[in-house]
C-alpha cells in the first residue's frame, strides 16, 4: 500500500466522519509544521491509536484539544459544551478514530481488507512525543472551523 | 406497537448517538437496553426481550459476530433481528455478516435516516409476520 494513497483516504474519511457526524467542516493545512509548533499553547490534548493489519499494517491516530473536543463532543451527544466529561471527550476521540479508520479503509476498494484493533486512549502530549520521529508526510493537519486537530498513521 | 430496542458498543457515545437517533426518528420504543459488548448483550438477552439488536462488529471480548454465533445457537434469539453498526465496511466483512444471519448492515459514519429506514423496513417486515401469526395465516396460494 503506498502512503499517497493512505494519505488520500485518510484525508477523505476524516472529512466526512467530521461532516457527517460531528457536523463540521474540514479545511487540510499543507504547512509542514511540527505538532508542537500546531499545537503552540494547548496543554490538555487528548489522543486515540489505532492499530491496522492487512496489506500492510501499522497503526492510525488523532490528537485534539480540550477546547476543540469539548466542540466535537457536544456536538456528537447533542449536548452542551460544560456538560461533556473527559470520559466522554476521551470515548469521542476514540470512536472518531475508529470510524476514520474504517471508513477509510473501506474506501480503498474491494480487493484491499484491512482489520481494525480496538482504540485506545492516549494522552495528547505523550503522542506527540511518540511521532516526532514520525515524518510529517504521515501526517494530517486539520482545521474544523477555529479548531485544529491532527491526525495521520505509522506504516510498519 | 412500543419495541424493545438492544444497543451493543464499546463506545457509550455511539450507543447514546443511536439511541438518539432512533428516539428522533419516531419509533415507539419501549426499553432501551444497552450492553459494552458481546458476552454484556447476552447477559442482557437472558432477562429481556428485544424486538431488535443494533451492534458493532469490533469490540473486545465478544465481538458482534460471535454475538451473532452465539444467537444463532440459541432456539428464541435467533428469532431477533440484528443490525450491524459498524465502521468495518469491506464486501467480504458485509457478506459474512449477513451470511451469518444480520438482517441489515449500517456503516459509520452514518445518516439519520439509514437508521430510520433500515429499522422501518426490518420492524414493518416483523410486524407483518407477528399480525400473520395473529390471524393464523398460514401463508401459501389463496
Amino acid at each position: 500500500m503506498r502512503r499517497k494513497s493512505l494519505m488520500k483516504v485518510m484525508r477523505a474519511a476524516i472529512s466526512d466522519v467530521l461532516e457527517t457526524m460531528f457536523f463540521m467542516t474540514v479545511q487540510f493545512a499543507e504547512s509542514r509544521c511540527t505538532l508542537k509548533e500546531w499545537f503552540p499553547d494547548e496543554q490538555s490534548l487528548f489522543g486515540a491509536t489505532i492499530s491496522f493489519n492487512g496489506p500492510s499494517s501499522g497503526s492510525l491516530w488523532i490528537v485534539a484539544p480540550v477546547s476543540a473536543l469539548n466542540e466535537i463532543t457536544a456536538n456528537f451527544l447533542g449536548r452542551g459544551k460544560d456538560e461533556i466529561s473527559d470520559e466522554e471527550k476521551r470515548d469521542t476521540v476514540k470512536e472518531a478514530l475508529n470510524m476514520i479508520g474504517g471508513h477509510g479503509f473501506s474506501l480503498f476498494g474491494r480487493k484491499d481488507t484491512f482489520a481494525l484493533g480496538i482504540p485506545n486512549s492516549i494522552e495528547g502530549l505523550t503522542l506527540i512525543e511518540n511521532m516526532q520521529g514520525n515524518s510529517s508526510k504521515d501526517t494530517i493537519l486539520i482545521e474544523a472551523g477555529h479548531n485544529r486537530l491532527a491526525a495521520g498513521f505509522v506504516v510498519a | 406497537m412500543a419495541v424493545n430496542v438492544l444497543i451493543v458498543d464499546d463506545s457509550f457515545s455511539m450507543r447514546s448517538i443511536i439511541k438518539k437517533t432512533i428516539k428522533v426518528s419516531g419509533f415507539e420504543v419501549g426499553k432501551f437496553l444497552e450492553a459494552a459488548d458481546g458476552r454484556e448483550a447476552l447477559k442482557v438477552l437472558v432477562n429481556e426481550w428485544v424486538d431488535i439488536l443494533l451492534t458493532d462488529i469490533n469490540m473486545p471480548n465478544m465481538n458482534g459476530m460471535e454475538l451473532i454465533g452465539e444467537m444463532k445457537k440459541d432456539e428464541v434469539l435467533r428469532s431477533i433481528p440484528v443490525v450491524m453498526v459498524t465502521t468495518e465496511g469491506s464486501e467480504r466483512r458485509v457478506r459474512e455478516a449477513m451470511e451469518m444471519g444480520a438482517r441489515g448492515y449500517i456503516m459509520k459514519p452514518f445518516l439519520p435516516e439509514e437508521i430510520k429506514g433500515t429499522l422501518c423496513s426490518i420492524l414493518g417486515e416483523a410486524e407483518y409476520a407477528k399480525k400473520e401469526l395473529d390471524e393464523g395465516y398460514e401463508g401459501g396460494d389463496f
